[in-house]
């Protein structure tokens, strides 16, 4: 019972305890509100409300488990399957991405597993990048209109098989690199610092090399993140730990730090030009913040590496959604047939079915 | 990789983590509450939201969205004159939670004074200093 007022329990209560408040009082409030002719109903305003919060929560909760980032799904989804902006999207997006690192950053932090001085060095390089990214989709879609749309949603839709692809196989990553030789300006640097590693049950320290390559690297994905509105997790990790050596952990658990940190950079230029839609955005942060704490205090525990293919099988749907999407607004196919949706939709589904059945035999 | 004593998180860390963590959580309840005040007030906001979403839905850019909902839009700080507003609320909610890093950086790089860690005080106040930058909007491009 004690453990109920104490952190971090504390906080998630009094948040749901506020989260369910308010959406009783939405509730309350939408429903006794007579709306003008073509305006929203009060109704319709509630769930879609709910629904993004809902969405965002289901999405962070999945993220832990997965392994994969929130706006990884969440950005190619809404763009592949909204009439919505896709600027609009991809500030939100960035928002999806931020907060999943932002409050992922707190447990991080006090455990010893991020290392500060490494987030701080590549968020230098990371929010030159995601700055730019941002400044670069601003100016697109400004300028290219139609076209940009649909330029947008085809690079991304590349973008997210190429790393649907890299997920289902794995990638290369290695848990605990062997650096062999440390250059004199990685040593100077001191970036290194040892942690309790608890699955070892020892304590870790692990010299790093050649961090001057890395700020490339970072500063590419910060461009890539800043552009899509996409969270970057998936190329930070690998910067980290095939260039800089740092362990597969640490690494992970700094790309939430990072993200957090160099995304306050990249979001600024998508809110000062309105792209970011206070009502619009506010449920997607809420639910990401939320899912991730209940997320990391009960799903964690649960072995469910399954979740994994759904991911990834989401991710292919979302693709090939983006694909048809941008074809069309380029016009060079017209719009996709619900069969054909509902066709591809099944052929994914039953490959995901089929992994997650090989996938259990093989854990049991 | 060696077994050593278990090591001290460096105190920078805990503080870093702990202004980021608050702040986070914060700027995650004014989200909450402003929402409310949107719809329980209608005409107190900058965007009706009962127009909103529709305009949302009909796939308008953002400028157009400020446009027809709003008439025009009052800038990314508006937060500041309309901060009783719902959507003006929710928006500080929002700048709160996407300026949480220059806090905690400020704070990160005053605590690496007193370690005399002298390249991650330059290091912090850069990174804080890409964040201010950004969020002033002196170096946009559009």
């Amino acid at each position: 019972m004690s453990r109920l007022f104490r952190s971090p329990l504390l906080e998630v209560n009094v948040m749901l305890f506020v989260l369910i408040i308010s959406y009783i009082a939405l509730g309350l409030f939408t429903g006794n509100t007579e709306t003008e002719p073509g305006t929203m109903s009060g109704g319709a305003i509630w769930g879609w409300l709910f629904g993004f919060f809902f969405l965002s929560f289901a999405i962070a909760m999945v993220a832990v488990i997965g392994g994969i980032g929130g706006g990884v799904l969440f950005t190619p989804f809404m763009l592949a399957f909204t009439p919505v902006d896709s600027l609009i999207i991809r500030a939100t997006g960035l928002i999806v991405a931020m907060f999943s690192g932002l409050i992922s950053t707190g447990p991080f932090m006090k455990g010893g597993l991020a290392n500060l001085r490494i987030s701080i060095f590549c968020a230098a390089a990371y929010g030159v990048g995601a700055f730019a990214g941002a400044q670069g989709a601003i100016i697109v879609a400004q300028h290219l209109g139609e076209i940009g749309e649909g330029l947008v949603r085809l690079a991304l839709g590349v973008i997210l098989a190429s790393l649907a692809v890299y997920f289902l196989v794995g990638g290369k990553k290695i848990e605990w690199p062997e650096v062999k030789k440390v250059d004199a300006f990685t040593k100077w640097l001191k970036l290194s610092q040892p942690y309790y590693e608890i699955s070892l049950n020892k304590v870790i320290d692990y010299p790093l090399t050649r961090a001057a390559w890395v700020i490339f690297a970072i500063v590419g994905v910060g461009l890539l993140s800043g552009f899509f509105g996409l969270g970057a997790g998936w190329a930070i990790v690998p910067a980290q730990n095939v260039i800089m050596g740092v362990p597969l952990k640490v690494a992970a658990a700094n790309s939430g730090v990072l993200l957090g940190m160099g995304d306050c950079i990249g979001v600024w230029p998508y809110l000062l030009m309105g792209a970011i839609i206070p009502i619009f955005a506010a449920p997607w942060l809420v639910g990401q913040v939320l899912g991730g704490l209940l997320g990391a205090q009960i799903l964690i525990r649960v072995k469910a590496g399954f979740v994994r293919f759904l991911l990834i099988g989401f991710m292919f749907f979302s693709c090939f959604g983006l694909l048809s999407k941008g074809l069309g607004m380029l016009g060079v196919i017209g719009p996709v047939p619900n069969w054909l949706n509902g066709l591809v939709f099944l052929i994914i589904f039953s490959a995901v079915t089929r992994s997650i059945i090989k996938f259990t035999r093989s854990e049991s | 990789m060696s077994a050593q004593e278990t090591p001290k998180i460096p105190p920078v860390q805990i503080v870093y983590g702990a202004i980021v963590y608050w702040i986070t959580i914060l700027a995650c309840l004014i989200c909450m509450i402003g929402p409310v005040i949107s719809v329980a007030l209608p005409d107190n906001n900058v965007l009706n939201p009962y127009k909103l979403f529709t305009v949302i839905f009909e796939g308008k850019d953002a400028q157009t969205v400020w446009l027809e909902v709003g008439g025009e839009f009052p800038g990314g700080h508006f937060y500041l004159k309309h901060l009783t507003y719902g959507d003006g609320f929710t928006q500080f909610g929002l700048a709160l939670g996407c300026s949480v890093a220059l806090w905690a950086l400020i704070a990160a790089a005053i605590a690496y004074i007193s370690d005399k860690v002298y390249i991650y005080v330059i290091l912090s106040l850069w990174v804080a200093f890409l964040v201010a930058l950004s969020m002033l909007g002196i170096v946009g491009m559009h």
